[in-house]
This record gives C-alpha cells, sequence and structure tokens, in this order.
C-alpha cells in the first residue's frame, strides 16, 4: 500500500470530512484530515500530501488565505488545491465579474453540494 | 367678446391716473373704468404718492409735466419705494427727449397726449401684462424656494459655470456648511467634496442629446456620523438644448442601507447554517448509495435516491434566496454607469452556454446594427440577462433553441429574448411579474425557484424608466422584450 497517494481534506464539518474520506479511500488513496485553516497548514508541513481538498469558509484561517499562503509559498505552490465553495461563491472563483470577481490561485473549484463523482474526476486529473 | 378670465384679471387690477387736467384724469378713469379696472386720480405729484403709499396700485399714468412734483420726480420715488408698481408716462408736448428720459429713469412706456381711447386701453393692457408676468415669476421663484427648502433631500441648483443659484437647508446641512449666503458664489467654495464636483462637471459636459442622469453612492461624514447619500445630478438645458446648469440632489439613505445590511447578514447566517448542514447530509447518503457503508437494497436505494433529491431542492433554494438578498442589497443605490451593452450581452452568453449545451439547448446572440453606449446600473442588467437566459434554459425541453437579440429603435434599447419552450399558459401570462408567483404545471413541478426573479427584472427595468413585456404560447415557446430609453427627454 506504499504507493497509495496521501490526500488531505480541510474542513471544519466533521461529517463533511468522513464523508469525504470514505469516499477517497474506497478509491485506494489515503486521507489526511484536518479541520480548519491553521490545522491544515501544519498538516501539509507534516505530511507533504499530494494533494489538498480545501473548504472556503472556515474558523482561524479561511480556505482563500491558506490557498493564497500556499500558492504564495515555493516550498508548497506545487502542491494542487482543489476549493469546495459555496454555490453562492461559486461564481466568485471564476474570471467572471459577476458578484464582486473573486479569483483565486487554485488549481480547480467544486460547488458546494458536492457531486462525489465529479469530484473524484478533478482529483485525478490534478494528480 | 371678452372672456371671463379677462374680466376677473382687470376688476383685481388697480390703476391711479396723475394729471394736473381735469379733463384727462376724467377721461382716462371712464375709459379704463368701463374697461372694468380699478381706477384712482390725483391733480398732482403729493397726492399721487400719498394714494400710493395708502394702498398698492398696479399701474401710474402720470404727466410729466405738472406744477408741484413733476412727473419725472413722482417716477423715481415710486421706482424707488414700490418696485412691483409700473409706470407710464404721459407726454404734454411729444418730444422725444423727455419719454426718452422717462423711460431711461425706468418707465414701462410713454403716452403722447392727445390720445385717442384705444390707443390708451392698448398700451394700459400691454402694461399689466408685463407686470402680472413679472408677478407670476415671482411667485414662482417664491413657491419654488420655500417648496425645495421643506425638502428633507439635500437639492444645489448651479449654473453653467458652477456658481450656486440655489442651495437648500438640507444640502447645506449635509455637506456640513455653516458659512455665509451661498447665492453667486462657486461650489469650490462650498468645499463639497471631489466626488460631488466631478459629478456636476461631468454633467455640464453631457452632450445635448445623451444620458441626462448621473448617480452615485457618496460617503462621508456629516457631524459625527458618517452618512451614505445617493447623489443624483441631472442637467438643465435652454431651449435650443445647452448645458445652461445642473440640479444635485442629495438623498440620505444611510438608514435603508443598514436595515439592508442587518436583513442581509440575517439571510446569509441562515443560509450558512441551513445549507452547511444539508451539504454535509448530502454527501453522507451519496457515500451510502455509493455502498461505501454496506450493500443497500433496491427499496432502501430508492427512498434514499428520492431523500437526495429533496434536500438538492432545499439547498438550491436557499442559494437563491442568498444571491436574492445580496441583488437587492446592491440594487438599493441604483448607481448607473455607461455600459458597454455589446460586452456585457456577449459576456452574459459566454456564461450561460454551458447550462444550455448540458441541455443541448442553443443559445445565440444577435446584435442589429451598432449598439449605443447606454446609461445603466450594470448589476442590475446582468440580473435581468441572467433571469430571463436562466429562465428560457430551464422551461425548455431538451433541444430547444435560444435566441438573445439586440437593436436599437425610436430612442430606445430593445432587448428580446426569446425560446421555442414550454410556453406559458394564457391565464398566468398577466401573473408572471407578481412577486412569489410561479406557473404550477407539469413542466415547472420539478424546477426550484422563488418566484422571485421575474418581478425584480421588472423593478430594475422600471427604475430604469424602462418597460418589459411577455408573449407566449403553450408549445411554441415565450418571448421577452425589454426596452431601455437610451436618453431621456429632460
Amino acid at each position: 500500500m506504499s504507493d497509495q497517494q496521501l490526500i488531505l481534506v480541510v474542513d471544519d464539518d466533521t461529517d463533511l470530512v468522513e464523508a469525504l474520506a470514505m469516499k477517497l479511500e474506497s478509491e485506494n488513496f489515503a486521507v489526511a484530515k484536518a479541520y480548519d485553516g491553521v490545522e491544515g497548514f501544519d498538516k501539509i508541513k507534516e505530511r507533504r500530501p499530494a494533494l489538498v481538498i480545501l473548504d472556503v469558509m472556515m474558523p482561524r484561517k479561511d480556505g482563500y488565505q491558506l490557498c493564497d499562503e500556499l500558492k504564495n509559498d515555493a516550498g508548497y505552490k506545487d502542491i494542487p488545491i482543489i476549493l469546495l465553495t459555496a454555490v453562492a461563491e461559486a461564481v466568485n472563483s471564476t474570471n467572471y465579474t459577476h458578484m464582486g470577481g473573486k479569483t483565486t490561485l487554485a488549481d480547480d473549484y467544486v460547488p458546494k453540494p458536492i457531486d462525489l463523482d465529479k469530484l473524484m474526476e478533478i482529483v485525478r486529473d490534478n494528480l | 367678446m371678452e372672456s371671463r378670465d379677462h374680466l376677473e384679471f382687470r376688476e383685481n387690477t388697480r390703476i391711479l391716473v396723475i394729471d394736473d387736467e381735469a379733463r384727462i384724469r376724467d377721461a382716462c378713469s371712464m375709459v379704463l373704468s368701463d374697461q372694468g379696472f380699478e381706477v384712482g386720480t390725483a391733480e398732482d405729484g403729493d397726492k399721487g404718492l400719498a394714494m400710493i403709499r395708502a394702498a398698492h396700485f398696479d399701474l401710474i399714468l402720470v404727466d410729466l409735466m405738472m406744477p408741484g412734483l413733476s412727473g419725472l420726480e413722482v417716477l423715481a420715488i415710486v421706482r424707488d419705494k414700490h418696485p412691483d408698481t409700473v409706470v407710464i408716462v404721459i407726454t404734454g408736448y411729444a418730444t422725444l427727449e423727455h419719454s426718452i428720459e422717462a423711460m431711461k429713469k425706468g418707465a414701462f412706456d410713454f403716452i403722447p397726449k392727445p390720445f385717442t381711447p384705444d390707443q390708451l386701453r392698448a398700451i394700459v393692457d400691454k402694461a399689466i401684462r408685463y407686470n402680472r408676468a413679472l408677478q407670476d415669476i415671482a411667485d414662482t421663484q417664491s413657491r419654488l424656494k420655500t417648496l425645495v427648502n421643506g425638502l428633507t433631500d439635500g437639492v444645489l441648483v448651479s449654473d453653467r459655470n458652477r456658481r450656486v443659484v440655489l442651495a437648500n437647508h438640507a444640502f447645506l446641512h449635509y455637506i456640513g456648511y455653516h458659512g455665509e449666503a451661498v447665492t453667486g458664489r462657486s461650489i469650490d467654495e462650498l468645499r463639497v467634496g471631489e466626488r460631488l464636483r466631478e459629478m456636476i462637471e461631468e454633467t455640464l459636459q453631457m452632450p445635448a442629446d445623451t444620458f441626462t442622469e448621473i448617480t452615485h453612492e457618496l460617503s462621508w461624514e456629516t457631524g459625527e456620523d458618517q452618512k451614505i447619500f445617493l447623489a443624483k445630478c441631472t442637467p438643465f438645458r435652454s431651449r435650443n438644448g445647452d448645458n445652461i446648469g445642473t440640479v444635485t440632489v442629495l438623498n440620505d439613505i444611510t438608514a435603508l442601507k443598514q436595515l439592508d445590511k442587518m436583513k442581509s447578514d440575517f439571510v446569509s447566517l441562515v443560509s450558512h447554517e441551513v445549507r452547511s448542514p444539508l451539504n454535509s447530509l448530502m454527501m453522507q447518503v451519496q457515500v451510502i448509495l455509493d455502498g461505501l457503508a454496506g450493500e443497500l437494497t433496491d427499496k432502501q436505494r430508492e427512498i434514499l435516491i428520492r431523500a437526495y433529491g429533496k434536500m438538492a431542492g432545499l439547498s438550491s433554494m436557499v442559494s437563491e434566496l442568498l444571491d436574492l438578498s445580496r441583488i437587492e442589497a446592491g440594487l438599493i443605490s441604483r448607481e448607473k454607469e455607461k455600459l458597454d451593452f455589446e460586452a456585457l450581452l456577449s459576456d452574459q452568453i459566454t456564461f450561460h452556454k454551458p447550462a444550455a449545451t448540458e441541455k443541448r439547448t442553443s443559445l445565440e446572440l444577435d446584435i442589429d446594427g451598432i449598439l449605443p453606449v447606454i446609461f445603466a446600473n450594470r448589476r442590475g442588467m446582468e440580473e435581468v440577462l441572467t433571469n430571463l437566459i436562466t429562465n428560457a434554459i430551464k422551461y425548455s425541453p431538451e433541444g430547444s433553441a435560444i435566441e438573445v437579440s439586440a437593436g436599437m429603435g425610436n430612442d430606445y434599447l430593445r432587448l428580446v429574448v426569446a425560446d421555442n419552450g414550454y410556453g406559458i399558459p394564457e391565464e398566468d401570462l398577466d401573473r408572471v411579474f407578481d412577486r412569489f408567483y410561479r406557473v404550477k404545471d407539469e413542466h415547472t413541478r420539478t424546477q426550484q425557484g422563488t418566484g422571485l426573479g421575474l418581478s425584480l427584472v421588472k423593478s430594475i427595468v422600471e427604475s430604469h424608466h424602462g418597460n418589459i413585456r411577455v408573449a407566449s404560447r403553450p408549445g411554441q415557446g415565450t418571448t421577452f422584450t425589454v426596452l431601455i430609453p437610451v436618453a431621456q427627454a429632460p
């Protein structure tokens, strides 16, 4: 099992993290879990995952901020990041300036509610 | 035949004839009384002036050559003390110099002796009309001033050289000005703030046939508080269309903005608190459906799929409510800017194309000629297009065709969104713009919605002084037509 790739899931909703982990493990990935942005950063430093699935709205440090820090750090900028955004924020993650036009440095994003099959597809595309 | 109005107008008009010749006094008195005027007479200047002091006269006929005070002296005193009284001089010997001197000193006109009753009537009528016009202007000004000062909105009127013509109390209070009288001063001296000054400047530069209103949301400190204003600046134009000044109105929307923020905060809090657990519920159900928590029976699977569908519906409803509260918040100030409508349209088409393609529906844009730059609220216009296009996609079967077209006609920008989808039943057609109204039939049952989209669209269009119409045939499709005026007549 040593060739299993490690994926870090960062979300403050523990039930959602558990469900995601079950799906990822069933697809033969190893999973690390963190429940806010600060903890997420620590886990990245400690375990250096192959990919990060990152929620946007979280306590202590939100996903946008963590994404920004990682992508501006030469040591971590190569780790692909997939943002999980609530529907209303999803529009912000594209270049289209509909609601204030937020663009991020993330590699991709998946709107909530998450379509698990679609998420798996995006995960594989980014590895 | 004289109209009633005309008679009443004369009845209320008082004329004084000052002449030392009884013959002239009596003749004038007779002719003018016959006309319906109220006529008084005096045999010399002193007596005449005493009568004027005692009661107002609209018009005075005064002989230039009299014993005692001369006509010119009477004229000078009347002009000085009773500026609302019109003076006509009677010149006994028709020398031009005397008449001209009298005119220079403020006489309205002169009438040389001898004169006929017709000449007298004509000259008096002309003078009275002139006097009435002056009085009307004075009345209008006074009425306007009272009206403007009574407004809670701040109003500033400036001329083309950016000098203050009028500024009401509210305006001066809002900009925190407590100095001397402002009329005639440059607006720079009022220190109205950079942005407002630019707005006035920009308004003065507007070409005569274009936009007639600049709107911005401005904020500054008034006294202790930070206030938010909706500032609206409009040019006013001379008869030949030149800008001759501006009217600026400040509407204090601080309370409205605060209330709205509270509402938005509440809605987004509730939405977030509802949506997050829903999202994780949906994930959990998906994981069970995937068989990751053990094998499922067909019955269990069927129930879970239906439960998942309900959750998805709730989730999109919450998102829609959240979007709506944001949109409504953004529309409060209705800031307008110059919009390149063509670019806006193609952005919208690009944005909605994936959703259309997913339903194998074509979404085409057809622009007729060159669209003018229009003056509108960007977010509002995006919202109008998004709603109409999304509806067209939602309420058309797979493989439909949607066409968005735009063009100019009669100073209106015409925007048409047409589909060949399910259509709207006739009995529902005039209610589709009502708040919370949703057409209920076999095609809409499966669609989630709040029933607020089209009412929002209508209010946005109307806030641009535009108009929206809908035409539809069940089974054949629906066409929405939006008209937005390009330039509004002042």
